[in-house]
Formats: structure tokens, C-alpha cells, sequence
């Protein structure tokens, strides 16, 4: 017989019958935890996000008294505000947000018609803080009080805690949702697996009994099952990579896909997080292969 | 080659399947295993095989007494014996080729080096145009040869053999008996399970025989 007539080396496992649902399933779990990796990304990448856009600043508000000063005196209890700011330790400036700009803030909830105009509303400064300087914010209460009784200092205090508490909630939300998905991918990487051994149990009895050593069974059956584990879920997270890329394209084109919520595209970097994914569920099928079919020979004589 | 010593054996707490086997097969020696169906004949060939551990006696294979030797040396041990099995335990997936080869790629050996042996080997009990044809497209006989040719291909030291003619006709069966003979001119140990008395009659080797799991030995080698 020629060379090219001979015939071809076979694997010593046969491909799967039947087995397309369960890569079907491999697939679409990989998909999920690849989800789940890219969300806890966002949460993460927004939550910082937040914080860093409050912390490291200040509001001073100036209420105006019931009866209603003249503006000359609200504006000059403004200024006397800016400069007791700039002259405080730890505070880089201090602006006066405009009429035109006080007004922009509240129109989402008053409008903007001639009314809102009259309507008394406070004076706002807003300060900077030099990044890492620390400012003693009771004395300068106690100084803003004494120089103008009618102003509040407000630290975003409030709102930072509350904030990092709804940012801390959707972080450990998106880790919980995450371990749940990798515990249930991890299972049924592992019970396909199993089913798939008990499936070629024969062959496992046959090579043993040729006087194949464990390490050549257990090799043949941990190449079997990473691979076929690997390209499924490697077509699930490769489909959630597409979800990421398409939601950047459309922030590219400023088209919010979800109101409300932080932008979904990832970074170039964090994408590569969904590779872990396949590489994970293929890990997992190799060390499920390998202790199964090791476990099953220590059984047999 | 193979002793067995007040060799018992049982499944669970059944009865005994085998009562006091003592032999001794020599190296190169020829031997037919006979007796009834039930008698035990697949269960000594299976303490032979090392696939299953016996109930109680001694059982030493090639120099090594078992129950001294380590389980990590079994599988060199069992790789120096061609099995036969009664129903073939061929790889459905796998060709006629590649299944004969098995016992080669399991010692480690390359294609190339092997590829030839097969095909000749193949050819040689009248497979040689079903080389790509997988088991189950072949008849009986043809999966039973190719099994043979899997258990003689790598040359074994000891060849075990369950009923390996009973699926082939007269002819095929006689060639098969020259290939054994051949293995066994060229030094390997053979022990064939069978029901065959033509086959016994024909080669006049030692004949054992198993009666209620009892081992009787009927005749010794003609010289």
C-alpha cells in the first residue's frame, strides 16, 4: 500500500454522539459569565467613576432671607464666601456658579418659564480641593457661619456614602451573579464530562487492559475534553465580546443604549478578562476529565 | 511464564468460580483450554489477563508474583500478553488499521515505523482490502481476525486466546492455527479457550481442561 493510501492515524476517542445540546449549553453559560465578567467591569469602572466625580470638591449655598435682600447684598455675601474659600488651606478655587447656571439645574424639575426666574433661589459656590490636602471643614464652617449666618457648607458627604453604598451593592450584586454563573458552568462542564467518560467507559476498560499506563488514558481524555470545551465556550464569550463591542459603537455614536446607566462598552484592556472564560471552562474540564478517568482506573484491578 | 498456585476465585460472596487451579505453562509452550460453558474457562483467562485479582492462591506471571508486585508494573506486564477477547472489544471508531495498531502506539511506537507490519500483518489473514473499513462494517469473522491480528501484532510473549475460531470458516481457521503456530515456533507462550475439538486434534498440544471451575489436565505436548 502507498503512503498516500494508508490509512490515517484515528483518535483514540471518538468524536461525541449527541453531544451538540451540551455545547449548545457550555456555549450559552460561557456567554452568561462572560455577561456577568463585563457588568461587574462596568459597575466597577462607573462606581470610581462617581466617587471621583464628588469627592475632591465643595458647595457653599447662600440662602437668600424669607423677606428677600437686595441683590446687591446677596452678591456681596458671595463674594465675601469666594474669598474666605480661596483663602482656606487645601482649596485649589472657588467659582460662583452663575444665575444662568443655578438655573440650567433646576429647570429638569421647575421648567424654565418666567416664574422660576423670580423665584428666590440660594447662591451657589463651588470649591476644588487640592487632590490629597486635607481641609479643616469645621473651622471653616465656623468661619462661613460668622461671615455669612445664611450659608450652608456642604462636603457631599451624604451623597458620597450613599453613593458608594449603591456602588459597593451593584459591584458584589455583579460578583455574586458572577460566582453563581461560574459554579453553574463549572458543574456542567463537569457532569458533561462525567457523562462523556461513563459514555467510553469500554474504551477505559479496553486500553487499560492492553497495559496502557493511567497518565496515556487519562492524556487522551483531558485533550478531548479541553478542546471541545474550549471551543464552546469560546464561541459564547466571543458572542458576549460582540454585545461589548456593539455597545461601544453605538456610545461611539452617541446613541445611549440604556438610559440611565453607566456606558456598557469596555476598554480594549478589559475585554481581554473574557478570554478567562474559556481558558477557565476548558481548565475545568481538563481537571474534571483527568480526576474522573484517573479515579475510575484506581477502581479497576 | 505463568504458574498458578491453589489459585481460588469468587464474585462477591458467590460461589467459587474457580477451586484450586495449579498449572504451569512453560515458556513456548502451546496449550488448548477446554470444558464445558460455565466451567470458568474466561474467568482463568481473565487472572491470566490481570483483570481481575483472584480470591486466594498465588499467581506468578513472567518471574513476578503478583501479590509482591506493584500495580504501576502491571501495565508493562500486561502489555507483554495478546489477548484474544470472545467478543472482540474492538473501537467501533477506529479502522481495521488503527485498531490492530493499538498495541503498538501504546508502547510508545511511531507510525512509521509500524505501518508496514500492520499492513502486512492485515493482508496476511485476508484484510488487506479492508484496511479502512471500520468494525462495524465487517463480518464476524473479519472483526474476529482483525482482533487476532491485535493481539499477535507486537509480538507478545504470551498469547491468550477465547474461542478465537468460532466465527470463521474452515479455511480461514487453518490459517489462523499456521499464524499461531508461527508466533509460537518464534518463542511466544500460547493458550487457546476452545470448544474446537478438530483444532485440538489437529495440533496435538497439551490439552487442560476445566470441570466445575477444577482444572483436569487431559494430555501433555507431543514431542
Amino acid at each position: 500500500m502507498s503512503q498516500t493510501n494508508r490509512p490515517s492515524r484515528g483518535r483514540i476517542l471518538p468524536r461525541e454522539q449527541g453531544a451538540a445540546p451540551l455545547d449548545v449549553v457550555i456555549a450559552v453559560m460561557a456567554f452568561l459569565a462572560a455577561l456577568a465578567i463585563g457588568a461587574s467591569l462596568v459597575a466597577h469602572r462607573a462606581a470610581q467613576g462617581w466617587q471621583e466625580g464628588l469627592s475632591g470638591s465643595l458647595t457653599v449655598q447662600i440662602l437668600p432671607p424669607e423677606k428677600g435682600p437686595p441683590q446687591p447684598a446677596l452678591d456681596n455675601q458671595t463674594n465675601l464666601v469666594v474669598q474666605i474659600l480661596r483663602n482656606t488651606q487645601g482649596i485649589a478655587s472657588a467659582t460662583p456658579v452663575s444665575k444662568e447656571d443655578a438655573m440650567k439645574l433646576v429647570k429638569p424639575w421647575l421648567g424654565s418659564d418666567a416664574l422660576v426666574a423670580d423665584l428666590p433661589l440660594p447662591r451657589l459656590v463651588d470649591a476644588q480641593i487640592i487632590p490629597g490636602a486635607r481641609v479643616d471643614l469645621p473651622a471653616l464652617t465656623a468661619q462661613l457661619k460668622k461671615a455669612v449666618p445664611d450659608s450652608i457648607l456642604d462636603d457631599h458627604s451624604h451623597w458620597l456614602s450613599r453613593l458608594k453604598l449603591l456602588a459597593d451593592t451593584v459591584m458584589w450584586a455583579s460578583y455574586i451573579i458572577l460566582a453563581l454563573i461560574a459554579i453553574a458552568t463549572a458543574s456542567i462542564v463537569a457532569f458533561a464530562t462525567r457523562a462523556g467518560l461513563q459514555a467510553h467507559h469500554n474504551i477505559v476498560a479496553l486500553l487499560h487492559q492492553m497495559g496502557a499506563h493511567s497518565s496515556f488514558i487519562a492524556r487522551a481524555f483531558e485533550r478531548h475534553y479541553f478542546v471541545s470545551t474550549l471551543a464552546a465556550s469560546a464561541i459564547g464569550a466571543a458572542l458576549a465580546g460582540m454585545v461589548f463591542l456593539l455597545a461601544s459603537w453605538l456610545e461611539f455614536a452617541g446613541i445611549e443604549p440604556v438610559p440611565f446607566l453607566p456606558p456598557l462598552a469596555l476598554h480594549l484592556v478589559e475585554l481581554v478578562w473574557l478570554v478567562a472564560v474559556p481558558l477557565g471552562a476548558g481548565l475545568i474540564a481538563w481537571a474534571t476529565a483527568r480526576l474522573s478517568v484517573l479515579a475510575a482506573l484506581r477502581k479497576i484491578y | 511464564m505463568v504458574r498458578f498456585e491453589n489459585v481460588g476465585m469468587r464474585y462477591g460472596p458467590g460461589p467459587e468460580v474457580l477451586r484450586d487451579v495449579t498449572f504451569q505453562l512453560e515458556a513456548g509452550s502451546f496449550t488448548f483450554l477446554t470444558g464445558p460453558s460455565g466451567a470458568g474457562k474466561t474467568t482463568l483467562l481473565k487472572l491470566m489477563l490481570l483483570a481481575e485479582p483472584p480470591s486466594r492462591g498465588l499467581i506468578s506471571l513472567f518471574g513476578h508474583d503478583l501479590a509482591v508486585t506493584k500495580r504501576s508494573e502491571f501495565p508493562a506486564l500486561r502489555r507483554r500478553a495478546g489477548v484474544v477477547f470472545q467478543d472482540f472489544r474492538l473501537l467501533d471508531h477506529l479502522s481495521a488499521f488503527d485498531n490492530v495498531a493499538l498495541p503498538l502506539r501504546l508502547s510508545g511506537k511511531h507510525e512509521a515505523d509500524y505501518a508496514s507490519d500492520v499492513e502486512e500483518l492485515l493482508s496476511w489473514v485476508g484484510l488487506g482490502d479492508r484496511m479502512r473499513a471500520r468494525p462495524p462494517t465487517l463480518s464476524g469473522g473479519e472483526q474476529q481476525r482483525v482482533a487476532i491480528a491485535r493481539a499477535v501484532v507486537a509480538q507478545p510473549d504470551l498469547l491468550l486466546a477465547d474461542e478465537p475460531t468460532g466465527n470463521v470458516d474452515p479455511d480461514i481457521g487453518q490459517r489462523l492455527l499456521r499464524l499461531f503456530a508461527e508466533l509460537n515456533r518464534v518463542g511466544t507462550t500460547v493458550l487457546i479457550a476452545t470448544h474446537d475439538r478438530a483444532l485440538i486434534e489437529r495440533t496435538g498440544a497439551r490439552e487442560m481442561r476445566l470441570v466445575d471451575g477444577r482444572l483436569v489436565e487431559l494430555r501433555t505436548q507431543r514431542t
